[in-house]
């Protein structure tokens, strides 16, 4: 290899297209690993707005046509995407005459693209599974579940390597598509502990009394309102928090469990002790989290859990339930509080022990700072993707396919 | 010459009449010293065969099993055709001439093989969507037809069997007319002109 180690990279979101977790992921993953001597080209969606290639922190960002024509589904619009990001990588691989030297997909929504252009360039391909179709569906019901679950299996059959975010995902990925152990890579996801220093010393009295009264704690929800993301356990919890302690109730992010949530809310007489901001922009969020007195997240399925991240690099104290990878991220009455899954008694034990302790409190915010960026810095995260990418680019140059 | 043919039908699959005429085809090109590689769909009979005319056959199967349309089973079954393709360009050391693909199944494939390898393609036309469904525009037909046109976009030439069908063509999707030859099977030059048509195409993009 005569030249900078190259990777592309597929990923169905990049900012400022934002459906998901991917398009942060990808975003500080590509930025970190261009810092760390990598040539990075992102293949992503089209966005109203943003442009078809530009260089983003030395990054190389295309967008491609996301195939705007009504398709009749959207598994099938994913894979028509496909066609069109394949064929538009295949002619940037094409005219980068051999630079690229792994090819990394994120989950099945770039699968196609990324197992063609691995066979037509004949380089190793590399899969990072955020997510499976078995665990965000509690099984698998229909057809449409079944075949997006066999593309996944497909793609890290074709996968030199599958990276996954978590322990917890690495034992369920391997289960799911029964993957030999030594396939498989743990490499957490990051987070940014610089965005909050930004707002570190900025007087944020003024704000938080938009949202809360001077002697009302903050306990925020950041996350989808799904019956996933455990919210109504919160709901429930709330009275028996309010028990025992004076709080208001932050809600961010929408999703179809909306309506019934606020009828339970109305049906407490709790209208003034709940808020549902709905979206927020990226500053109110930082600043929101940087306000909050506990965050918590009671997800009955958690692949990775970045939203306690975020709040840990906040240096908002959590309380989480102690479920998929949120069981690794923290470590109980050290880095925050674990309680039990779909249980509201435990979870309004938990808030209300961290909000009426303020040495708990302290104590547990330092140490989760500690934790984040010892652990879930994006730096440290590059340098072992450039050390994956070595291994397996060591294993292919004793391939026929070098 | 080194040409690959794609197919979605080839004997022993026969769905039409296709399987038929592209077997006919093949066994007429190794006669006339091309080089010829069959790649076509087959759920069982998969692996190279090498016929007794001489002509090579990949058959290949879709890795996903479940499907929920015929889109999602044709753009999934494509990156097989198109590692077969790659597996066929890389073992006769890149010195393949062009792709000759029948209708739109495997159009996905010989596209990217385009692009990223600068093999050209021929894209011969036996139905058009608006033909086959001519009163429906749902998303799934308008799919099909955007394949089609995709095709027909980035096909060095094309290849109608009638006047009729070239005329269509360029009614329907505006494509210009001296990029269409019509090579009819029925007539004595039907191998010559096949011979002829590849002829222009080989020789890479950079002619183009």
């Amino acid at each position: 290899m005569k030249h900078k180690l190259s990777v592309m990279m597929f990923s169905w979101e990049f900012p400022p297209r934002v459906i998901g977790g991917i398009s942060p992921h990808v975003f500080f993953l590509s930025k970190s690993l261009a810092k760390n001597g990598v040539k990075v080209y992102v293949v992503t969606c089209d966005f109203p707005g943003a442009p078809a290639h530009e260089v983003i922190d030395g990054v190389d960002v295309y967008r491609i046509d996301s195939y705007k024509n009504p398709a009749p589904d959207f598994a099938t619009w994913v894979y028509l995407m496909n066609l069109n990001m394949q064929k538009e990588a295949a002619a940037i691989a094409n005219k980068l005459a051999g630079k690229i030297d792994v090819f990394h997909a994120h989950d099945w929504l770039v699968a196609t693209a990324g197992i063609g252009l691995k066979h037509v360039f004949r380089k190793p391909l590399l899969v990072t599974i955020h997510s499976t179709e078995m665990g965000r569906r509690d099984g698998l019901h229909t057809n449409t579940e079944k075949m997006i679950h066999e593309t996944e299996a497909w793609l890290t059959y074709e996968a030199w390597r599958v990276i996954c975010c978590s322990d917890y995902m690495v034992s369920h990925v391997r289960w799911a598509f029964g993957l030999p152990e030594d396939k498989l890579v743990m490499v957490p996801n990051g987070v940014n502990p610089q965005v909050y220093e930004s707002i570190e010393k900025e007087d944020l009295k003024s704000f938080r009394a938009k949202f809360a009264l001077p002697e009302e704690k903050i306990v925020l929800y950041v996350g989808r309102l799904v019956y996933e993301k455990g919210i109504h356990i919160l709901i429930n919890a709330v009275p028996k928090v309010l028990e025992k302690v004076d709080a208001k109730f932050i809600i961010v992010g929408s999703g179809y469990m909306k309506e019934q949530l606020l009828n339970i809310v109305r049906s407490m007489k709790l209208e003034h002790k709940v808020l549902f901001l709905g979206f927020v922009d990226d500053e109110t969020l930082l600043k929101l989290q940087k306000c909050a007195d506990v965050s918590v997240v009671p997800s009955l399925f958690e692949p990775f859990g970045i939203v306690a991240l975020e709040a840990m690099a906040a240096k908002s104290p959590v309380v989480v339930s102690d479920t998929g990878g949120l069981s690794e991220i923290v470590d109980h009455d050290l880095t925050g509080v674990k309680v039990y899954p779909n249980n509201p008694d435990s979870l309004a034990w938990g808030i209300a022990k961290i909000l009426l302790d303020e040495n708990y409190k302290s104590h547990i915010r330092e140490n989760a700072y500690r934790k984040v960026q010892e652990k879930y810095d994006w730096e440290k995260i590059a340098q072992q993707t450039k050390q994956i990418y070595e291994a397996v680019l060591g294993e292919y140059s004793k391939s026929f396919w070098a | 010459m080194h040409v690959i043919i794609f197919s979605w039908e080839y004997p022993p699959r026969v769905v039409g009449h296709l399987a038929e005429y592209i077997n006919a085809l093949s066994t007429q090109l190794v006669k006339n010293k091309v080089e010829t590689h069959v790649v076509t769909y087959h759920d069982f009979l998969t692996g190279a065969v090498e016929e007794a005319s001489g002509v090579k056959v990949v058959r290949v199967a879709n890795p996903v099993r479940t499907h929920i349309g015929v889109l999602t089973w044709d753009l999934t079954l494509n990156q097989e055709v198109e590692r077969a393709a790659a597996s066929i360009y890389y073992q006769a050391n890149k010195q393949i001439d062009l792709i000759d693909v029948y209708d739109w199944h495997f159009i996905p494939a010989a596209v990217t093989l385009k692009n990223a390898l600068d093999v050209p393609f021929v894209y011969s036309v036996e139905s058009l969507e608006s033909h086959r469904s001519p009163t429906a525009d749902t998303p799934y037909n308008m799919s099909i037809k955007s394949i089609e046109w995709l095709g027909f976009y980035e096909a060095k030439k094309v290849s109608a069997k009638s006047e009729w069908m070239r005329n269509e063509v360029v009614r329907i999707y505006n494509v210009p007319k001296e990029k269409i030859e019509v090579i009819s099977p029925n007539t004595n030059s039907w191998v010559k002109d096949v011979l002829d048509l590849y002829k222009t195409v080989a020789g890479g993009l950079s002619s183009q």
